[in-house]
């Protein structure tokens, strides 16, 4: 193992010399008086966003006369079918979008480095994936898999179903199919892309390394290949279980109004007419920033001891 | 909905952050969050009186000038939208006030606007100018006082307006109150496939629930709340009750009960026929509509009847698509544009709400959409009247006379949100 992280601390690109000093502002200060335009922007509306949901959640609602300070929205999302079958759909749709697409984006990576000369086209089409908006590609599905959609135009054409109600209806089913077909085939480019960009020349000095001192092809993906790709995977993994998880579009497209996925339910909410439902809505989104956020540091925090003990 | 965009991955070093950057971070989102939560003060509720005097009509005119109204609005319906930043736009520009249509996929969004303003104590120079509204989101308003109110009876073209009329003085039960002008009919029909089915099949809603249940698969309607999903339910209500008589007036559960019940039932019954086998519903009417364009389905109901005609010319739905109006008939309302009492430019809207009531703009509605106007054709010149029974129409729509004959009253929102709730708890969540 030792042999390796000096070959790794060997392989890495060149250092660049150290920046000039520049004023007599510590490097602690500096950094932190730049980045403070950018934190301010996320501090005030992610911050000041997430304040208000809580504070609306607990009936917080000053333009509405009557309302008061309780845990009542809280209460009322517990008793309520449509949460409740809401948490299962939208955990199964972000666990498993994540897990495929996690899987497909590190095989894609690994073929895609493979490749000769048409490693640039194939790149190519890959990244252009990633300019498509969810929205985009969430019609896209619903015209491709629809019941009145192209695949069940075409398998009626060929004979192959008698009607279009013969065609498998996995658009607006129960399962989720097509919402995870739509994230699959959205992340799994994204996470391509960032698992080629780790794939550098060093690793290939380590795997050379490794196969000299006689590692079989799997063990370096395992012990070598595998644990390099895993940081920059973990980031953007959790990005795309994020995203999956508290998206809106897709799963109203594509979905049901019932049983359906947290954000969904958060809008069925939030736009009731009436005003006294406004602090369940909030509710809901407060669940699902605790949901997720609870998911994420735990997944981080079983891939930190992964990635320890793989190395 | 953009990603965050990523740092480049970093190489797999695990060199910690510097402890003083962290907590510099920590500090200033702290201090955001903090300026934030104290940026929220409570609001006081202030009475909505804009700065504009509606009675003198020449101070509109002249306050109004220069001014660009945002006028929020359902935007889903591409006819009507080319007819507000066609010709509406045209003859607001006349008097020199700008229109920028601001669409949306409902109306709740531009209320939820204006109670977020609200909230945020923007007591003055708003966002939203004015909405296309009705029903439940002007009680929604009403209930939030939201509403610049006393207005509409200033308005020149008011004169064609008929305030007696019970669809104008009321919306859904809730009294309008001078909080809202009436601008357009809607009159629901039933759109069906000729080829598919025969007229003894859409005589009446009871004969349209025999043929759903003959064919399965081929008849659905929106996931409630949806507007025309609502709808619907509401002409299969009536239908199960004998008319909207017995629930007039405002809510009240002793009536609401036994004729939920009875409505419960027998959508339920009907459910394993619709589309899916009403495991699941369409979330929108578009998505109803999409349905029927690609042959999923042979019916529907609709609140644009007029519009349906353009949707056949243009290929979208068969050429055999016809409509009619089943026994007991149809659901008729009058919607409304409002003006939020803290709008930025509330004499542009006003200007805006009497180019809208004109009655060449509701003759050009009808023209463009078929839709029925919101005054009183009886008030208008003999010459007026002669130019809408000249309008022609589409082989596939109906005309005025049959949409309205039958029509029928809304019932106070009351009742409208307690089914729409409802049927979530006894229909949706049942459905498998």
């Amino acid at each position: 193992m030792t042999i390796l992280a000096d070959a790794a601390a060997d392989a890495g690109p060149p250092t660049s010399p150290p920046a000039q000093r520049r004023g007599r502002l510590p490097g602690c200060v500096r950094i932190g008086l730049l980045l403070t335009p950018a934190l301010t922007v996320v501090g005030v509306f992610f911050a000041g966003g997430v304040a208000q949901a809580i504070a609306q959640s607990f009936g917080y609602q000053p333009s509405l006369p009557g309302a008061r300070i309780s845990t009542d929205a809280y209460t009322a999302l517990w008793s309520d079918p449509a949460v409740r079958a809401s948490l299962l759909l939208t955990g199964r749709v972000a666990v498993v979008s994540t897990v495929l697409s996690a899987v497909l984006g590190v095989a894609a990576a690994l073929t895609l480095r493979r490749l000769g000369r048409s490693r640039a086209w194939v790149t190519g089409v890959f990244q252009a994936n990633l300019a498509v908006p969810h929205l985009v590609g969430a019609l896209c599905m619903l015209l491709l898999l629809s019941q009145g959609g192209l695949l069940s135009r075409l398998t009626h054409a060929v004979g192959l179903t008698a009607s279009p109600t013969a065609f498998p209806a996995v658009t607006n089913d129960r399962f989720g199919w097509s919402i995870i077909a739509e994230y699959v085939w959205k992340e799994t480019p994204f996470l391509t892309v960032i698992v080629l960009a780790t794939l550098s020349r060093g690793l290939q000095d380590l795997e050379t390394a490794a196969r000299s001192l006689g590692a079989s092809r799997s063990q370096r993906l395992r012990h070598v290949t595998l644990p390099i790709l895993t940081p920059a995977l973990a980031a953007g993994s959790v990005l795309v279980f994020a995203f999956a998880a508290g998206s809106y579009e897709v799963p109203y497209l594509l979905g049901r109004p019932y049983p359906a996925t947290l954000p969904v339910v958060a809008l069925q909410y939030y736009n009731a007419t009436d005003l006294t439902s406004r602090p369940e809505a909030m509710a809901v989104a407060v669940l699902i920033t605790v949901t997720s956020s609870a998911i994420v540091a735990a997944y981080l925090t079983i891939l930190a001891r992964l990635s320890r003990r793989a190395l | 909905m953009t990603r965050p965009a990523i740092a480049r991955p970093t190489r797999p070093t695990h060199r910690p952050a510097p402890r003083a950057g962290r907590r510099t971070r920590l500090a200033a989102v702290l201090g955001a969050g903090l300026l934030a939560v104290t940026a929220c003060g409570s609001t006081k509720a202030t009475s909505a009186a804009g700065a504009v005097d509606a009675s003198d009509w020449s101070s509109v005119l002249a306050q109004a000038k220069g001014q660009t109204v945002n006028w929020y609005m359902y935007g889903g319906d591409d006819v009507l939208n080319t007819f507000v930043t066609g010709y509406v736009a045209d003859q607001l520009e006349q008097v020199g006030v700008g229109l920028k249509q601001i669409k949306i996929t409902d109306t709740v969004d531009a209320v939820n606007a204006v109670i977020g303003a609200r909230q945020a104590g923007q007591n003055s120079g708003g966002s939203v100018d004015a909405i296309w509204i009705n029903g439940e989101n002007f009680a929604t308003g009403v209930q939030s006082k939201l509403w610049n109110c006393g207005w509409p009876g200033d308005l020149p073209n008011s004169k064609y307006v008929d305030f007696t009329n019970p669809g104008v003085a009321n919306d859904f039960g809730v009294p309008v109150n001078g909080c809202e002008a009436a601008w357009q009919q809607a009159n629901s029909a039933l759109v069906y496939d000729s080829s598919k089915l025969s007229t003894a099949d859409i005589a009446s809603v009871s004969s349209l629930i025999a043929w759903a249940t003959a064919h399965p698969g081929h008849f659905t309607y929106p996931a409630l709340p949806d507007f025309t999903g609502s709808m619907a339910v509401r002409t299969i209500l009536y239908d199960t009750i004998g008319g909207p008589a017995s629930l007039s007036g405002p809510f009240e559960q002793a009536k609401y009960a036994p004729a939920a019940t009875k409505l419960w039932t027998r959508l339920n019954a009907l459910a394993p026929s619709l589309w899916r086998g009403g495991a699941t519903y369409p979330q929108s009417q578009a998505a109803v509509e999409k349905l029927y364009s690609d042959g999923e389905i042979s019916a529907f109901l609709t609140y644009g009847p007029g519009a349906v005609g353009a949707q056949v010319s243009k290929g979208l739905f068969p050429a055999s698509t016809r409509e009619t109006v089943p026994a007991p008939g149809n659901i008729a309302n009058v919607s409304f544009l409002a003006i939020p009492y803290n709008a930025a430019h509330t004499a542009g809207a006003l200007v805006l709400a009497n180019v809208l009531q004109d009655p060449q703009t509701q003759l050009a509605l009808y023209k463009a959409e078929g839709i029925y106007p919101g005054i009183d054709l009886a008030k208008t010149d003999a010459a007026t009247q002669a130019q809408f029974a000249a309008v022609p129409i589409s082989r596939s729509v109906l005309p005025l006379a049959a949409l309205t004959r039958h029509a029928q009253p809304e019932l106070a929102s009351g009742y409208v949100s307690r089914l729409e709730h409802d049927w979530k708890t006894q229909v949706l969540q049942r459905s498998r």
